[in-house]
This record gives C-alpha cells, sequence and structure tokens, in this order.
C-alpha cells in the first residue's frame, strides 16, 4: 500500500503499466494494445467505463473511474461475465489492480479466465474488432466497436451460423481462433492476401473460389503490425449461388418485359442463343471499324454485297449499320460486323468487346429516345427498332452483339413495305 | 463524303450540303457553321442521301446555339428518307414549313448571292 502511496508522491508519471509490482510478471501476462475497452458494473447496475491496461489471468490492470474498493462485474459476452475487486493499494490515481473473483460462464463458474476468454482479450477478435474500428470516425468508434465485438466475439453465433472462421497471422502461420473450425479454406491464396495486407498496411479483401471451383470465399485480412494480422473468412457460396438465380430471374424479366414494350421485335439472348443467332445462314459481306470512315464504307461494301435492294430497304440497312458501328465505336473504341442472308431475310451483326450495356441501363439505352450515356443524342436505339424487323442483343462486361433481321421485300413489290405500315 | 457551300444573302445564311452528314463527315459542317456571323441560318437538305444519329445531333446542336444567340435555324428540303428520320427523333420541328419564317422567297436569289468559299 504504501509503495504504491510513496509512488504517487514521488514519480507521478510513472505508468502503472510498465511496474512490476503492478500486475504480477508472468508468462501470460499481456498489455492489449490499444487497451481493451469494458464497462464496470456495480452491485446497483451503475456502469463506468473502464480500460484493460494489462492483465493476466487472475487479475486486470483497469484505468477507471469506478470507486476503489468496490466489487463490479465485468460482461465480456451475453453468457460470460468476470466478478472483480479493485484493490486501492495496488495502483494509483484512477489506476487500479482488480483482482478477478469468479469467471461466470454457460457451463459453470471458475476462479480464473480460461485459455480461451483470454485469448479473447488479449489477441484474436478483440484485437481485430480494435484494429477495425480504430480507422473509424471517433463518433463511430464506440458503436462499430461494441456491434462489432457482440458479432465477431460471439464465437457461439459463428459456429452456430457455419459460414465464418477467424484465424490470426504470426510469423508466417495461421493459428485458428473461432468460428467454423472446418471451413476448408484455400490457405496458399489466404496466406498471400494476409502477406499483401501486411505489406501495404491496409485491410484486404478478396473473394476466392475454392481449387475445385465448388466453394466461394470471401476474405478479409486485417494487418496487426509488420508481421502479424487477422484473418476473417466467410463461405458465400450459397450467396453467390443465389444471386446468380436472383440476376438470372431479373433477366428473364427484363427479356419478357422489353420483348413486350418492343412489340416481340428485341429479343435480350444469352451467350449460347446469340452464339446460334450469329451463325445461321450464309454471309455476305464482313468488315471491321476502327475509325469513323470505317462505317461509310461498310455502307458501301453492303451497298455492293445487296445491288438489288429498293431504296427504303437499302435506307434501313444502311441507317442501322451505321448506327449499331457507331454505338461499337464510341461505347468500345470499335468492333467487327458482318451481315447474314437466311432466305428472306438479311442480318446484320455487330459485336464489340467493350463493357457492356448495365442491366439497369438496359431499358432506358434501348427504349427512352433521347437517352444516351454518352451525351449524344441517344436516338440509334430508336431508329433501329424503327427500322429492323427483330432484333437481337446479349451483352455483358466482356462485350455486347447485336443482330439486326430486315426482311428483304420481293421484286414483285407483293409485300408492302413495312415503313409504311407503321407511318 | 460532304459538301458544304455557304451562301449569305441578305443577312441571311444558307448552307447547302451535298453527300451524306453522317459520324464520319459531321465535323465539315460544324467547322463551316464557326465561320456564320448571321442571325437567321438555313440549311438545306435537298442533296443529302443520308444522315444518320451522330449528323441529327449536330442540326440539332447548332439549332439549340442559334436559338440561344436569339438567332433561328431552318431546315430545307430533307428527301423523304431523311424526313422520316427527323420525324422519327422529333427532328421535324426545325423544318421550314413547319415554322413562321418560309425560305421560298429567297430562294429565286440564290443565283446572285455571295459565295463564300
Amino acid at each position: 500500500m504504501r509503495r504504491c502511496l510513496e509512488c504517487a508522491k514521488k514519480e507521478p508519471d510513472r505508468r502503472c503499466v510498465e511496474c512490476r509490482y503492478f500486475v504480477q510478471p508472468s508468462p501470460l501476462r499481456r498489455v492489449p494494445s490499444p487497451p481493451v475497452r469494458v464497462l464496470l458494473e456495480d452491485e446497483h447496475g451503475k456502469q463506468y467505463p473502464a480500460h484493460i491496461l494489462v492483465l493476466n489471468p487472475r487479475e486486470f490492470g483497469l484505468e477507471t473511474e469506478a470507486p476503489v474498493p468496490g466489487r463490479y462485474i465485468i460482461r465480456l459476452q451475453e453468457s460470460l461475465w468476470v466478478e472483480v475487486a479493485g484493490l486501492p493499494f495496488k495502483g494509483k490515481n484512477n489506476v487500479h489492480v482488480f483482482e478477478i473473483l469468479c469467471v461466470h460462464r454457460k457451463q459453470g463458474t471458475a476462479p480464473r479466465l480460461s485459455n480461451e476468454e483470454y485469448h479473447l482479450l488479449t489477441g484474436s477478435a478483440g484485437e481485430l474488432v480494435e484494429e477495425i474500428s480504430r480507422h473509424l470516425p471517433e463518433h463511430l468508434q464506440d458503436l462499430v466497436r461494441e456491434k462489432l465485438l457482440a458479432e465477431v466475439e460471439k464465437s457461439e453465433l459463428i459456429n452456430a451460423l457455419k459460414v465464418g472462421k477467424v484465424m490470426k497471422y504470426e510469423a508466417g502461420r495461421f493459428r485458428y481462433l473461432s468460428g467454423q473450425a472446418d471451413l476448408d479454406l484455400p490457405m496458399e491464396e489466404a496466406e498471400k492476401l494476409m502477406r499483401q495486407a501486411i505489406r501495404q498496411s491496409e485491410h484486404r479483401r478478396e473473394v476466392i473460389v475454392s481449387a475445385d471451383g465448388q466453394k466461394v470465399f470471401d476474405l478479409h485480412c486485417v494487418p496487426f503490425d509488420h508481421r502479424s494480422g487477422g484473418l476473417l473468412a466467410f463461405d458465400i457460396t450459397e450467396v453467390i449461388e443465389k444471386e446468380r438465380k436472383m440476376h438470372q430471374q431479373e433477366m428473364q424479366a427484363y427479356r419478357e418485359a422489353i420483348a413486350a414494350v418492343t412489340g416481340g421485335r428485341l429479343y435480350l439472348v444469352n451467350g449460347e442463343e446469340m452464339e446460334k443467332v450469329i451463325s445461321e445462314g450464309t454471309e455476305l459481306a464482313r468488315g471491321e471499324v476502327r475509325q469513323t470512315h470505317n462505317i461509310p464504307e461498310a455502307r458501301r461494301v453492303m451497298r455492293e454485297a445487296l445491288p438489288s435492294l429498293d431504296s427504303r430497304r437499302r435506307h434501313a440497312i444502311d441507317l442501322c449499320l451505321s448506327e449499331a458501328l457507331t454505338n461499337a465505336l464510341k461505347h468500345a473504341g470499335g468492333g467487327w460486323w458482318q451481315a447474314r442472308q437466311l432466305g428472306d431475310t438479311v442480318r446484320i451483326i455487330v459485336q464489340d468487346r467493350g463493357p457492356g450495356i448495365k442491366t439497369s441501363e438496359l431499358a432506358r439505352a434501348t427504349l427512352m429516345q433521347h437517352y444516351s450515356t454518352k451525351n449524344s443524342l441517344g436516338c440509334g436505339f430508336t431508329l433501329m427498332l424503327y427500322y429492323a424487323d427483330h432484333l437481337y442483343l446479349n451483352t455483358g462486361p466482356s462485350g455486347t452483339t447485336l443482330a439486326l433481321d430486315f426482311t428483304v421485300v420481293p421484286e414483285d413489290g407483293s409485300k408492302q413495305d413495312k415503313a409504311n405500315e407503321r407511318g | 463524303m460532304l459538301k458544304v457551300d455557304v451562301h449569305v444573302v441578305e443577312g441571311v445564311c444558307r448552307i447547302v450540303l451535298n453527300g451524306e452528314l453522317d459520324v464520319e463527315t459531321v465535323a465539315q459542317l460544324q467547322e463551316a457553321i464557326r465561320k456564320v456571323e448571321e442571325h437567321t441560318l438555313e440549311v438545306d437538305l435537298s442533296g443529302i442521301s443520308f444522315v444518320d444519329s451522330t449528323g441529327l445531333k449536330s442540326l440539332l446542336d447548332i439549332s439549340n446555339e442559334w436559338r440561344q444567340k436569339g438567332g433561328q435555324m431552318l431546315i430545307l428540303r430533307p428527301q423523304p428518307e431523311v424526313a422520316e428520320v427527323m420525324r422519327l427523333v422529333g427532328l421535324d420541328r426545325l423544318l421550314a414549313q413547319n415554322t413562321a419564317l418560309a425560305g421560298e422567297e429567297r430562294e429565286e436569289q440564290d443565283d446572285r448571292s455571295r459565295h463564300r468559299e
């Protein structure tokens, strides 16, 4: 008692954490960095915030305004709480040793923390949460910390969900901390990602597919220092599968809606269907577009390939070919085209390897007259929808293919001009 | 291919286009327009056999520019195919016969017009 009182007078700046007299030195003594935040609760339910500055499995060195001596409860998890008593003769100012009297857990009580509980406070998930929340704006830190601690530290919950695994990486090795132990992670990739995170000292996240292609993992690596970090892994296979199904359903709904509003003229087709569309019939002509002058060139080639076309039909094909090629040039920097003949149908196909049209923009890009993502008049599609008999569109992140069908009017003129019918 | 002729008669600038007005040639029209100072601009499309959406867009831009300056742009005599495309995208409102100022009377004066190029 005297020692701490004297210390307070003689060496007010000396920190208790560094004092061998404070929390007994032992191989298990730990100084969590940053200090772990907890709440002390007295018998009346009054709460005092506290920081665990140093600990061993029997004692906490706490910085708190809670009165000493006094008995308190610290809730670490829902079904895990610790009864402590502050020792007035060990510590000074608002820093004191709190002896662990009893650890209450679902399975019973004990006079000290188990290894697992101890790790909870000294490293692992607690550390991970601290690390994650440290970079947040101050007003969010406590909130996020609280939530994350509740989520991540509840290994029972993660176990129940059977989706996640928490590991610590240190000196080139992963150590299992909590969660689903039998989750078969691609450790090589995880280590690569972890090393990147440590090297760049920033959070890294990657979605990785297992070697057999059966599982998809969402990996989060958080560096702690230059040699260690935390790994959070989630099995998201089912989530991905669900998303894929939802996307398919969404596309199907789009297909039906677009086919309906265009009077069955515009079809969104998948890659397989498009393969069929672009290989039917026989080739009439083909070309490439890299610069604007390739577009009038393409029209000329088409006119030569179909010399006996009536003027309205020729104009329709000229215009649609130009619009499709202009789109490929504008949005993908270029592309290829070909014309094919199937009976009395001429099919113009334009392909590019651009970024594609997003599903969310598809309806607007294809149907709204003056809409365009590239600030042009945006009427290209309107014109193609008017002049072509059928359009097939396949678009995705690896490119866009558009096929346009024109019914070639027989020489005798028995078939009435479509433009006249609509006009 | 596009041929652009500019005539100015009694404060009215008439641009006569021949050929194709499209993504390839539209810059020629824009270049010619930059030198025009007259408040009334007429674009004669009778010699235009083909116009695409890029060409239409440039006509719309020129029209908007002239309106902002307090002037006016009119489009004259499009061929049937071109007129149809203009109607489809709503540019038929720029056609001369749809506006109060018709350019028919001045056509006869073309021969006496000052040639700019």
